[in-house]
């Protein structure tokens, strides 16, 4: 039992460790295709609205 | 005077002409002109494809329509679901049919020994237990991504399943890393023992022993469980290498080799499910004892006999003077 916990708190522990380098490197994609000749605005989170219609 | 009234004759025709020429409202001329132009899917139909042009750095936007883009769909919302609940209920009705016919698989226990065996060690354990604990979330919040809308949403409402989806994509995404460093460990300690030979097709001919009352032969894996390792190791690359390529996206391949990737990580995450399924009931409640072997570590050593054979004598080789036999203490497998 003890090398169970043991692997969940490591998968844990590696999964975190994955998420904390990911979000420093990745950008979301309104980000990535900015320049200095096109802006690209911040869509929002919820882009298919709360009845899923895409009526925000 | 004949020819001045053939010019009036000829002016008022004219006349009469321009004025009927003028758009009337409601008439078919007073419709907007751009109506009868040819429209998008006249073009999608002629072409298969609408691209334009543009001057933004993303290529990719200048395509606006492409018949692949409904293909995927109709695979996502069509197929998808069906093949994963064949694959996953059948799985699921096999295993409860097995076990009404032909019951778990049983060690009788006047046949015990009392000696213990190290079947797997540690890192052996602890490499088993973190890919199964990353692939049950993982296998969990894929199977979101195919039935959560719906059957979750109707159960829990569209806000609590958008808040578990979105958490459950997290996990999906950060967990398949300790599933795929699991997966690395799981080649390095146990590819040397899943090597097919003579051995596992004598195995497989006598049913694994489910189908008469001898048991078959088996080094230290049987022709079963070489099936489930190299299941998890094929499975488990095809699901890294196309999880990768869609947790990048665009980086390696466009849009139609991310519903391409899409597909393939779908239909081989639901098959993998499925298969895990079998190997959960084999290694817990199909078959007394063998749980003991992946959560101790160590089995009787007349389980280890009746089931592995040839890998407990190759273990008494290398102990020859075999003094722990007669004791309690494990006998270390490597």
């Amino acid at each position: 039992m003890k090398t169970i916990l043991l692997a969940v708190v490591a998968a844990l522990a590696i999964g975190a460790g994955a998420a904390a380098l990911l979000s420093a490197t990745q950008k979301t994609a309104y980000m990535a295709y900015t320049t200095s000749g096109a802006r690209v605005s911040e869509p929002g989170h919820n882009l298919v609205g709360p009845a899923w219609t895409g009526r925000i | 005077m004949s020819h001045t009234i053939r010019i009036a004759l000829a002016a008022l025709v004219l006349s009469a002409g321009a004025v009927l020429a003028q758009p009337q409202p409601g008439s078919p001329s007073g419709q907007n002109p751009t109506t009868r132009a040819v429209n998008e899917e006249q073009l999608l139909r002629e072409f298969e494809r609408l691209d334009g042009r543009v001057t933004i750095p993303d290529s990719k936007a200048a395509t606006l329509e492409q018949p692949q883009g409904r293909e995927w769909r109709t695979f996502r919302e069509g197929w998808l679901p069906w093949i994963a609940g064949i694959a996953i209920l059948g799985m699921l009705l096999a295993l409860v049919i097995f076990y009404f016919t032909k019951g778990r698989v049983r060690l009788d226990h006047s046949e015990e020994s009392g000696t213990k065996i190290l079947r797997f060690n540690t890192f052996e354990r602890f490499t088993h237990w973190l890919t199964a604990s990353s692939f049950i979330v993982l296998g969990l919040t894929g199977l979101n991504y195919i039935f959560g809308k719906r059957i979750l949403m109707p159960l829990i409402g569209p806000d609590a399943f958008s808040a578990l989806s979105q958490w459950g994509k997290y996990a999906h995404n950060y967990l398949a890393w300790p599933f795929m460093l699991g997966i690395l460990f799981m080649m390095v300690v146990w590819l040397r023992d899943n090597i097919p030979n003579r051995v596992d097709a004598a195995w497989l001919k006598a049913g694994g022993g489910f189908l008469g009352d001898a048991h078959p032969s088996a080094g230290r894996f049987n022709a079963g469980q070489k099936i489930v390792f190299w299941i998890v190791m094929l499975g488990g690359i095809a699901m890294s290498v196309t999880g990768i390529i869609l947790m990048f996206p665009i980086s390696a391949v466009d849009v139609n080799g991310i519903q391409l990737n899409q597909a393939i990580h779908a239909i081989i995450g639901v098959l993998f499910v499925a298969a895990i399924l079998a190997h959960i009931y084999i290694g817990s409640l199909g078959m007394e004892g063998a749980y003991d072997a992946m959560g101790s570590g160590e089995v009787d050593l007349a389980w280890a006999r009746r089931h592995h054979d040839l890998w407990v004598e190759e273990q008494q080789a290398k102990t020859a003077s075999g003094p722990q036999l007669g004791g309690s203490r494990p006998i270390p497998a490597e």
